[in-house]
């Protein structure tokens, strides 16, 4: 069964060597079938790595033929697998639901460059995941920075472009701040390689306290400019709202959260609690950006007029839950934060492509011009629904899961006062999902001169919506194994 | 640009250019340079060809398509190599690698001096395309 060791490598080769095979095929089919294919079979494997993770536990690969603090290292352990399986699998979903709509949103011959980007940018958020090697992570973060970029500017209008190059400049000061932290790390310490320098801050922290809170303000910062924490942002409602909607999906879905992974990973593997506790103003900092962040975010988001960008700021309210649990510092935080994730990655890019296809069919965007919708397209706004109503935390869904072990996660850390932000951001929630869905199905004016399923689609190009909202029912349901498995990994991390 | 001077200044210029980029692809392993610095001089003379013949003349000969195959063949080829060579060193396979070569000739090196010509073609063809897009809009 070594040869399950392999499969992490593989997983990016497969994406990175079929992204660059599909220009050459001449026909857009071979480029959609193939690009499942190389998605799908990367699933697979992601599959089987996790199985063999939880059975005989973390295992490091190297890569290459130097062993790890010259060369690159793999480490694999149950939280990557889960995370790798994750991202293929909703990266899977989502290019399969774009299969049907893609040349709706984007020209005929940009089709091929949409999924090799694709293939790029999940590739580069798998090797964020797995790397155990700080530049080869930020080698990656640069590739799926520039990845992303291309799925929102492939729609090739004017505020594409607008909103990609904020994102662009935005990106690159992230990447550079991480590069910067990174830089003094290795000043200290000499290695890159994660494992190596927790071994030598451990020793010599003490010497280095202002460079080390430097070096974690930056990692801090800079990450949190690429995965939206409050205040920074400033580019995800333009780049979320204007990209082709199968491109949002992925990009709220998946691209936010692998920075996540990485800042989870800095914080605990590489400085590890015992430094991360001598410095508690960095924490506090992060738990009280993430709890502004919950509450401003869903005020922002009650305060759109467009329907993309109401999903769009609510992706901010729920980066705040997940810095929110990484900010509580103990263990029960992050495993809801890592619950939150995966709950977060399947009802949000569900939520854009329901959207999506409620903007394709009747053309338009703004929130009381989809008054009524509910008539015309009622299996889609039922998909919609059941989303919203996990967002806002309702029992049995997996969203109601994840904000109630944040509250116990709250309560335990002794700052029992953070539960009531929880409860307020929830209520936000419900104010601005639930008019979307109240005026959809129900009121007079609304509905008149609606045709019954006039502008539904057909039941094959919803099955990849039905299959992610199955996913969070099954997610919801069996928390409790999934929790216990994310708590193994967590200890282990 | 359709003049006498250009034309005959770049019909010597430009191989020799190139002859310059290929040298510091060969050489790179041995001495400063290496696939990205070379390439970009490989490039500069595609862009310098443009610029004196004019963009009909260069379609003929640097059409998009086939540069696109070039590019993506140079990247799954470099894709190919790496990837054996890091799942054989990963797995602890004992599979047959390049070999090292004596220390000094331009057979040496292992997998550097095939992956820095992989590289010398993306880099060129990319610095080309670069200039195309900027320069008219289209390739």
């Amino acid at each position: 069964m070594d040869v399950a060791k392999n499969f992490p490598l593989v997983i990016i080769l497969i994406l990175f060597i079929g992204a660059f095979i599909m220009p050459l095929l001449k026909n857009k089919i071979y480029n959609k079938a193939f690009s499942l294919m190389t998605i799908g079979i990367s699933s697979v494997l992601s599959l089987i790595t996790l199985v063999y993770v939880n059975r005989y536990g973390t295992f490091l690969y190297r890569v290459g033929h130097w062993d790890s603090p010259w060369g690159i290292e793999l480490s694999i352990g149950i939280l990557e697998a889960i995370m790798s399986l994750l991202l293929t699998s909703v990266a899977f979903v989502i290019s399969w639901y774009s299969v049907y709509t893609i040349e709706k949103e984007i020209k005929d011959n940009k089709v091929c460059f949409y999924y090799t980007l694709i293939n790029i940018l999940v590739g580069a958020l798998l090797g964020i995941v797995y790397t155990n090697d700080l530049f080869n992570a930020f080698v990656f973060i640069e590739v799926s920075a520039i990845a992303a970029c291309g799925i929102i500017v492939v729609k090739d209008k004017k505020e594409n472009i607008k909103a990609t190059l904020k994102y662009l400049i935005l990106s690159s000061v992230g990447s550079g701040l991480v590069l910067m932290g990174i830089a003094f790390i290795y000043s200290i310490t000499g290695n890159l390689n994660m494992t190596f320098i927790n071994k030598e801050l451990s020793q010599t922290f003490m010497a280095y306290e202002n460079s080390i809170l430097i070096s974690l303000g930056l990692f801090t910062i800079g990450l949190g400019i690429k995965s939206a924490m409050y205040p920074l942002h400033v580019w995800l409602p333009d780049a979320h709202s204007n990209a082709p909607s199968t491109s949002s999906a992925m990009l709220s879905a998946l691209v936010l959260k692998a920075y996540v992974i990485f800042y989870i990973k800095i914080l605990y593997r590489m400085f590890g609690e015992e430094i991360i506790s001598q410095f508690p103003i960095l924490l506090f900092m992060v738990l009280i950006l993430g709890s502004l962040g919950m509450i401003m975010g869903s005020i922002l988001a009650i305060l759109q007029k467009d329907i993309k960008r109401v999903i769009a700021y609510s992706s901010v309210a729920q980066m705040g839950y997940i810095f929110f649990g990484i900010g509580l510092g103990n263990t029960i935080g992050l495993v809801s934060t890592f619950f939150h994730i995966l709950n977060h990655a399947i009802i949000k890019s569900a939520l854009f492509l329901t959207v999506g296809s409620m903007i394709e069919k009747t053309g338009q965007k703004k929130l009381f011009a989809l008054k009524g919708i509910g008539k015309e397209m009622p299996i889609t706004l039922g998909l919609f629904t059941v989303s919203a109503l996990s967002m806002v935390g309702i029992p049995i869904l997996p969203g109601f899961i994840s904000k109630f072990n944040f509250a116990i996660g709250s309560i335990k850390g002794g700052k029992s006062i953070f539960v009531v932000v929880i409860l307020i951001s929830s209520l936000l929630n419900a104010l601005y999902y639930f008019p979307i869905v109240i005026n959809g199905y129900f009121g007079e004016e609304n509905l008149e001169g609606k045709v019954f399923k006039s502008k539904e689609k057909t039941i094959k190009e919803l099955m990849p919506i039905l299959v992610l909202i199955i996913a969070a029912l099954i997610l919801g349901a069996s928390s409790n194994k999934i929790i216990e498995m994310i708590s193994n990994g967590v200890e282990v991390f | 640009m359709n003049t006498i001077v250009l034309i005959e200044i770049g019909k010597i210029l430009i191989p020799i250019i190139q002859i310059f980029g290929i040298y510091v692809i060969f050489f790179g392993h041995l001495s400063p340079g290496g696939g990205f610095a070379g390439g970009t001089i490989i490039g500069t003379s595609l862009i310098l060809y443009r610029i004196i013949f004019g963009n009909k003349k260069a379609a003929k000969k640097l059409g998009f398509k086939r540069l696109m195959r070039l590019t993506c063949g140079s990247l799954i080829f470099y894709g190919v190599l790496k990837g054996y060579s890091f799942i054989t060193g990963g797995a602890h396979i004992h599979a047959p690698q390049i070999s090292l070569g004596s220390p000094g000739s331009i057979l040496s090196g292992g997998y550097i001096l095939p992956l820095n010509i992989a590289v010398g073609i993306v880099v060129a063809i990319t610095i080309y395309f670069l200039f195309c897009l900027f320069y008219e809009g289209e390739i």
